[in-house]
């Protein structure tokens, strides 16, 4: 099994238990399938509420998210077992996809745009769906709609990824490039 | 029935969870700066990266909103009686607030479907009761002004900016739910409007003590200038409609006042903050 390395090892703005953090962490990552040799760096800024989340590098493999990604939105401040399940597969199924030939051509992460990154996560929720996690397919439908487009064309498109496996880059470009074709630009 | 409730005996399922206001404001990662979301300054835009999960977010906050409404409006109705007393009403302004209840109910069914819409469970965010808490007040009068007057004013401004979310998005439901309810949010602070006038005819100061509680409710929803009428509010004042429903044009330059003083403040105490390390 990959090891998790968490940091900070002691949270004093929330009320996250270290030690299930990595067990979780550490669970998701033998079901995504990451090397058992690899050694994932987690960094977290336990100082923020919000949820923004980030596949840092691959080498070594640094995933960095915000604490509001991990908590339950319930009980702010309380790590919520759904929600780091949740990052973990997206962020660990993209790092995945990086440590693999067919994506050797993606941009760095920082490079995407918005449809992109939400291909990709459309991409790496379905499959951690089909792991037996519980994402919200809904959530990311809606999600994936504000990025490629509310039409008959980007819903097609978003069925297509969250069930597909084996992709490559090169899928995942033609995928935008076939909601936008079908995209009107914003209005001004 | 019992009168004047409390809002910790406001009735809900097992869904939600009721986050108390010193919880709220004593999250020691708000009071370093972090709990705007980068909102202080910054539109609520499609294009900023958390933008769906911040409309999911701020939208079911209006959704346990519509459910405080309902019951703020419904108890409104039952509190007094009717009468020309000072603890009175006209019974034709519990027809107003009974009318309000059949679209405070319809906006909450409205809410769910947005919900189902976005991905939204219901209770999937901590609740908090500052609605209801503002339409518990013994006044009636402070209650128009609190109420219909502040936080359906503020309501305005909310979902007119969603409507604009929608628009810009090209999320045709988002932008339809949201055109009707601000229609009926017009309304309800029109009705605010007139009552507040008619009840304090002759009684200026009344009238006097009401706008005062609604400019503290108004601060407080101006939290660190999230709602005002600079450029990069993150939720804009609605001028037109708010102009409808009955606010004069001083009334919205003193909010856009309130909302920069607000903002001000909260900067000085981040300030403080991290002066004091």
């Amino acid at each position: 099994m990959a090891r998790l390395v968490v940091i900070p090892e002691t949270f004093t703005m929330v009320n996250f238990d270290h030690a299930r953090l990595v067990e979780l962490a550490e669970e998701v990552a033998g079901r995504v399938g990451i090397p058992a040799d690899l050694e994932v760096r987690v960094e977290i800024d336990e100082g923020s509420p919000l949820g923004r989340t980030k596949l840092a590098s691959v080498d070594p493999v640094t995933l960095w998210m915000q604490g509001g990604a991990l908590e339950n939105p319930k009980v702010p401040r309380t790590l919520s077992d759904r929600s780091v399940r949740d990052v973990f597969a997206r962020l660990l199924f993209r790092a995945n996809d990086r440590l693999a030939p067919g994506f050797a051509e993606a941009p760095p992460d920082d490079d995407l745009t918005l449809q992109q990154h939400t291909a990709w996560d459309t991409y790496a929720v379905g499959r951690s769906e089909r792991l037996g996690y519980n994402p919200s397919r809904q959530r990311r439908l809606y999600h994936f709609r504000n990025r490629h487009g509310f039409s008959d064309v980007a819903d097609a498109v978003f069925d297509r990824l969250w069930s597909a496996d084996g992709l490559s880059w090169a899928d995942l470009e033609a995928a935008c490039a076939e909601t936008a074709a079908g995209r009107e630009p914003a209005p001004a | 029935m019992k009168k004047l409730m409390a809002p910790d005996e406001l009735a809900r399922d097992g869904r939600f969870v009721r986050l108390n206001t010193i919880d709220r404001f004593s999250d020691p990662r708000t009071q370093r700066g972090a709990g705007t979301g980068g909102r202080m300054g910054n539109r609520l835009t499609p294009d900023r990266p958390g933008a769906p999960d911040a409309a999911r977010n701020l939208m079911h906050g209006i959704f346990v909103g519509e459910i405080q409404a309902l019951e703020g409006a419904g108890r409104t109705c039952w509190d007094y009686e009717v009468g020309a007393g000072p603890d009175d009403v006209p019974f034709a302004f519990k027809l107003d607030m009974a009318r309000q209840c059949w679209d405070e109910a319809r906006h909450c069914e409205i809410s769910v479907k947005l919900g189902d819409w976005m991905g939204t469970e219901i209770g999937e965010f901590a609740e908090t009761a500052f609605l209801f808490e503002a339409a518990c007040n013994p006044d009636p009068v402070l209650r128009l002004t609190g109420v219909n007057r502040a936080l359906e004013g503020l309501a305005i401004d909310v979902f007119n900016a969603m409507r604009e979310f929608g628009v810009v998005s090209g999320d045709p439901v988002l932008e339809f739910c949201e055109d009707w309810m601000l229609a009926d949010e017009v309304t309800h602070v029109k009705m605010g409007s007139d009552w507040l006038r008619r009840i304090t005819e002759k009684d200026p100061e009344r009238r006097d003590k009401a706008l005062e509680f609604q400019r503290i409710v108004d601060k407080l929803f101006s939290g660190g200038g999230f709602r005002g009428d600079d450029e990069d509010s993150p939720i804009k004042l609605a001028c037109r409609f708010r102009e409808l429903a009955g606010f004069t044009g001083d009334e919205m330059d003193e909010l856009g006042e309130l909302s920069r003083q607000s903002r001000a403040e909260a900067q000085a105490a981040l300030a403080a903050r991290a002066a004091g390390g």
